[in-house]
């Protein structure tokens, strides 16, 4: 799982030597479409578009043809994550299709110091941006420079409160990112969906709305209805994969297709078109991609993604259609609409995460949670196979939140203990954690009544609904008093900080990238809702609600802060495995069961897509598997 | 009249001021903000966000400040250069957002209204006259079907059926080809080939309205005096009916158009996300969920003109059809 950067580096040597061999006699070819606009002398012949070192990219099955139209689409305005996906994976490095190396993309090689604080890049000789004018790092800088404005963007890694980073420019294809503390997941991060952002900023361009580069930057934000600079900025000039972003054609791009037809607020659809400048061939030299446009229906109905999908509207899709209610209906409709059905293996490790909330307000209530009796008394009251069965017709097994059996970190006992329904063993732990029965239901050992609310937010999975309705059904069999709480996202938001709720719920995030997201191991970050002001004391945010986290959360803490900076991806490994001991032992989070895999829709006639994909959101799938050299066959 | 007019449109700026001043607060009350929101999806991503940058946010957007000053800086900024503010999920002025979308609106809108009354009143006419005849009954049952069933299911029926027997689907206004294309003759029919199932779908739940209210309005006037006068002076009997009855069942119709626009706007909400139309209405919904206030007040605050200028046409058609109605003179 880990990248072994020796490993990368070998490799970026061995495609350069590939390249320096054979790129005589390849014969670079260019898509039929841009033919007439290099003999007008509107583009420059492709020799002197693509870099000297072009990204040699081996073809899933076979080399393509170009043309043709991909056709998909997007739930509403705002779906940047299916752009990003399908568009935008281009980062300075990549996942390789198993997600279990770095490879490298825009930069050609890269150096880690000893102490992990200094990672230098060495870029592709000749990059240009699809508007032709060269890609240096010199854009590199200015995205970071950029993103450091305190008033500017939020929620990137260059701003990381913990770990701030700098950049030194040693020539225009090489720079280096010091950063102020050892960083052993930087490679990670720049390989995953949040790398985007360091190379998504053309200086020429963006330069022109920054008061540091152009003294009327202000005044022109003014001009064009925008309060301040920044706002006008992130209009213009958005970084990462922002929705605003696609919205402007003049934006330069470093992606293999790029603005037609702009996302704006009213449109209902918006294309994309091939990058003249892209910078990456196939095993015979054809300039990549081999498919002429993409095409996203902007929809705000599900219903109308799906009716279009049945009737082979859709090209490739997983994305909002790809349900569980679905998949029946898509089995049928392949041989009339004329597609097939993939596989996809979710990142997830559960279907639901019921976390009972450790940092409770309220004093009795806090200790029975942290109290690990109580909650293997629940996990043995839930009968999960009874769940499998109703709501996902039969997919999936019972498993715990812990890492899935695909990933390294798998470990049996973490996944499967606790799982087995045994109302005995859950009365046995109940009596253990100091409860009382009186009646039906359980008290505390005082007498006072014990309700427990669990928050869920029906409009996120609308089977989370059939889930918890079965389980609180479970749940007061076995003597503990459930009600439901169906809320807004926003107020589920807003709850955590305040402490004031029993449990909340949601995905078994974190299966597959356990290490990047390991909010269910230990309490990591704000998302660990089951210890959120013990986060908070982690990570420094909220400091107004931080509270000291027991031993073995605090524990964990020190290991992952190792593992932060440790550039050995071996002993990361071995971090790891020890906070996941720990997570095991004190088994914070109750999982249900691991979810069966998800599936994408592809049509007949398109051609070099993995028929398994492994599905996350930091590996945004389909764009690890190469979506520019996907292509739709004559025949 | 031109009393009445000038008073009205005093009393209508004075309302249009009270429905944005509830409008803003109304948008205000749910808790958290447009940036609880955007910080919580970050926080879902994966993504670690500096508490300095979300100050520095939330200063740039304005929030924190008491909400009379939010809303002054708002109003005013409506009032003095037409700013509806930034859509902040958008990052984009609210202008450039809803003009087109409300156009979209007010398009399909008045051809449902069109249709509605089309359909409505020579129906309604015609039940009212032939009182408890096998037309009644039909135009009856099947107006009851049009009110009961949700607008929303229709639509998704008419989808379904529509991809089941034509092999097509039917969302949107405008086939890809036509979306961004000047108006012209082609792009017209393309229009209509499109509109006709949102036009039929938000038509037939008014339609029944109309019908049931013409049709009880009319046959207490049939029973007047008056048309038995009119039919004894030897007038046609199409005459007796139109010139007089109708005129007169009319009446309470007029009165609630103004009432008309704003919910046939409202009801198109759902219609509009299921049969995904470019309409204000999926705009609104979601600016709503996502906390976007200005784009949300902005969206309201024009229903709210919408609902002012109707109540104005139709205390003026009232006027007109209705003689007998004499506004400021006593």
């Amino acid at each position: 799982m880990r990248k072994d950067f020796g490993l990368g580096l070998t490799g970026a040597v061995a495609l350069a030597a590939l390249m320096a061999a054979g790129a005589p006699a390849l014969a670079q070819q260019q898509a039929p479409m841009l033919d007439a606009l290099v003999e007008s002398g509107e583009l420059p012949p492709l020799e002197e578009r693509l870099p000297a070192s072009p990204l040699v990219v081996e073809p899933v099955d076979s080399v393509g043809t170009y043309g043709g139209t991909w056709r998909s689409a997007l739930r509403g305005g705002l779906d940047n994550a299916w752009i990003a996906r399908t568009v935008a994976y281009d980062g300075l490095v990549r996942y390789n299709r198993e997600w279990n190396e770095i490879i490298p993309n825009l930069a050609e090689s890269w150096e880690v110091s000893e102490d992990s604080r200094t990672y230098t890049f060495k870029l592709r000789e000749g990059l240009k941006w699809n508007n032709g004018t060269p890609f240096t790092s010199a854009d590199i800088a200015f995205a970071v420079e950029l993103m450091s404005e305190p008033s500017y963007g939020a929620g990137t890694f260059i701003k990381n409160p913990n770990n701030p980073v700098t950049v030194e420019v040693i020539d225009d294809t090489t720079f280096s990112f010091v950063f102020e503390n050892p960083n052993g997941l930087i490679m990670d991060d720049l390989a995953s969906v949040n790398g985007f952002t360091v190379v998504s900023l053309n200086k020429e361009y963006c330069s022109q709305f920054y008061p540091k580069y152009n003294p009327d930057a202000e005044a022109n934000a003014k001009a064009a209805g925008f309060e301040t600079w920044e706002l006008h900025m992130q209009d213009r000039c958005s970084w990462a994969t922002e929705t605003i972003r696609w919205a402007n054609p003049d934006l330069p791009m470093m992606n293999a297709w790029m603005i037609e037809e702009p996302l704006t607020g009213d449109a209902t659809r918006t294309t994309f078109v091939r990058n003249p400048y892209y910078w990456k061939v196939d095993s015979e030299g054809n300039q990549l991609p081999y498919i002429d446009r993409l095409s996203m229906r902007v929809s705000d109905s599900l219903e109308e993604i799906t009716l279009m999908a049945l009737n082979g509207e859709i090209d490739f899709q997983d994305r909002h259609i790809a349900t569980v209610a679905n998949q029946p209906i898509f089995f049928d409709g392949q041989e009339a609409g004329d597609y097939r059905l993939g596989s996809n293996v979710p990142s997830t490790s559960n279907t639901l995460a019921l976390q009972f909330n450790m940092n409770h307000v309220d004093e009795k209530r806090r200790e029975l949670f942290q109290n690990k009796d109580f909650r293997i008394g629940v996990s043995h009251l839930l009968d999960r196979q009874e769940i499998i069965d109703v709501v996902f017709t039969g997919q999936g097994e019972p498993f715990q939140v812990a890492p899935r059996p695909e990933s390294p970190f798998y470990d049996e006992e973490y996944a499967k203990q606790y799982t087995e329904y045994d109302p005995d063993a859950a009365a046995a732990a109940f009596e253990a954690a100091g409860l009382v029965k009186s009646g039906d239901y359980y008290t505390f050992a005082d007498g006072t009544p014990l309700q427990i609310t669990i928050d869920l937010i029906a409009s996120f999975r609308s089977e989370w609904v059939d889930m918890m309705e079965l389980m609180q059904l479970q749940l007061e069999a076995g003597g503990l008093d459930i009600e439901l709480n169906n809320i807004d996202r926003t107020l589920y938001y807003d709850k955590r900080p305040l402490g004031d709720y029993d449990a909340q719920i949601w995905q078994g995030d974190g299966g597959l990238d356990v290490v990047q997201e390991p909010r269910y191991y230990f309490p990591a970050n704000g998302e660990s809702v089951w210890a959120f002001r013990w986060q908070a004391w982690y990570n420094g945010a909220n400091p107004e609600i931080a509270e000291e986290p027991v031993a073995w959360a605090k524990e964990q803490m020190d290991l992952y802060t190792q593992l932060r900076a440790e550039g050995d991806p071996d002993k990361r490994t071995e971090l790891m495995k020890q906070i996941l001991v720990i997570g095991k032992e004190n088994f914070p989070v109750i999982g249900v069961s691991l979810p069966g895999n998800g599936y994408y829709i592809a049509k007949n006639n398109m051609r070099n897509i993995a028929p398994q994909m492994l599905h996350a959101y930091l590996f945004p799938t389909p764009g690890p598997y190469d979506t520019f050299q996907w292509y739709f066959a004559q025949d | 009249m031109l009393r009445f007019i000038v008073t009205r449109l005093i009393a209508m700026v004075l309302t249009l001021w009270a429905v944005s001043f509830v409008a803003f607060a109304i948008i205000q009350l749910p808790p958290g903000d447009y940036l609880t929101t955007y910080v919580a999806t970050l926080n879902s991503n994966g993504d670690r966000v500096d508490p300095a940058a979300i100050d520095a946010l939330r200063r740039q957007y304005g929030f924190g400040e008491p909400y009379l000053v939010q809303y002054w800086k708002w109003i005013s900024g409506i009032l003095g250069r037409g700013d509806f503010g930034q859509s902040f999920e958008w990052k984009a002025p609210v202008t450039t957002l809803i003009w087109g979308r409300l156009g979209n609106s007010i398009l399909v809108e008045g051809l449902a209204v069109i249709a509605m009354w089309t359909i409505a009143l020579p129906i309604g006419i015609y039940v009212a006259v032939r009182k408890y005849s096998l037309g009644d009954y039909l135009a009856t049952i099947g107006g009851f079907i049009g009110l009961a069933v949700p607008n929303f299911l229709m639509a998704l029926l008419l989808m379904y059926l529509s991809y089941l027997w034509f092999g097509t689907t039917i969302g949107g206004l405008f086939s890809a080809e036509f979306e961004n294309a000047r108006w012209s003759l082609p792009r017209v029919m393309d229009f209509l080939s499109h509109a006709w199932a949102p036009v039929l779908v938000l038509a037939t739940a008014g339609t029944a309205e109309l019908i049931r209210i013409l049709r009880a309005n009319l046959l207490d006037e049939l029973k007047k005096p008056y048309v038995v006068t009119a039919r004894a002076k030897g007038l046609p009997e199409w005459k007796v009916i139109l010139k007089y009855p109708v005129r007169v069942a009319l009446n309470p119709l007029i009165s609630t158009i103004g009432w008309l626009l704003p919910a046939l706007v409202s009801s198109s909400v759902i219609v509009s996300v299921v049969l995904n139309l470019p309409t204000a209405g999926p705009l609104l919904l979601r600016s709503l969920t996502s906390q976007d206030m200005y784009l949300a007040g902005a969206i309201i605050m024009l229903l709210g003109v919408l609902t002012i200028v109707g109540t104005l046409i139709s205390d003026l058609l009232l006027a007109w059809i209705d003689p007998r109605i004499r506004y400021g003179s006593k």
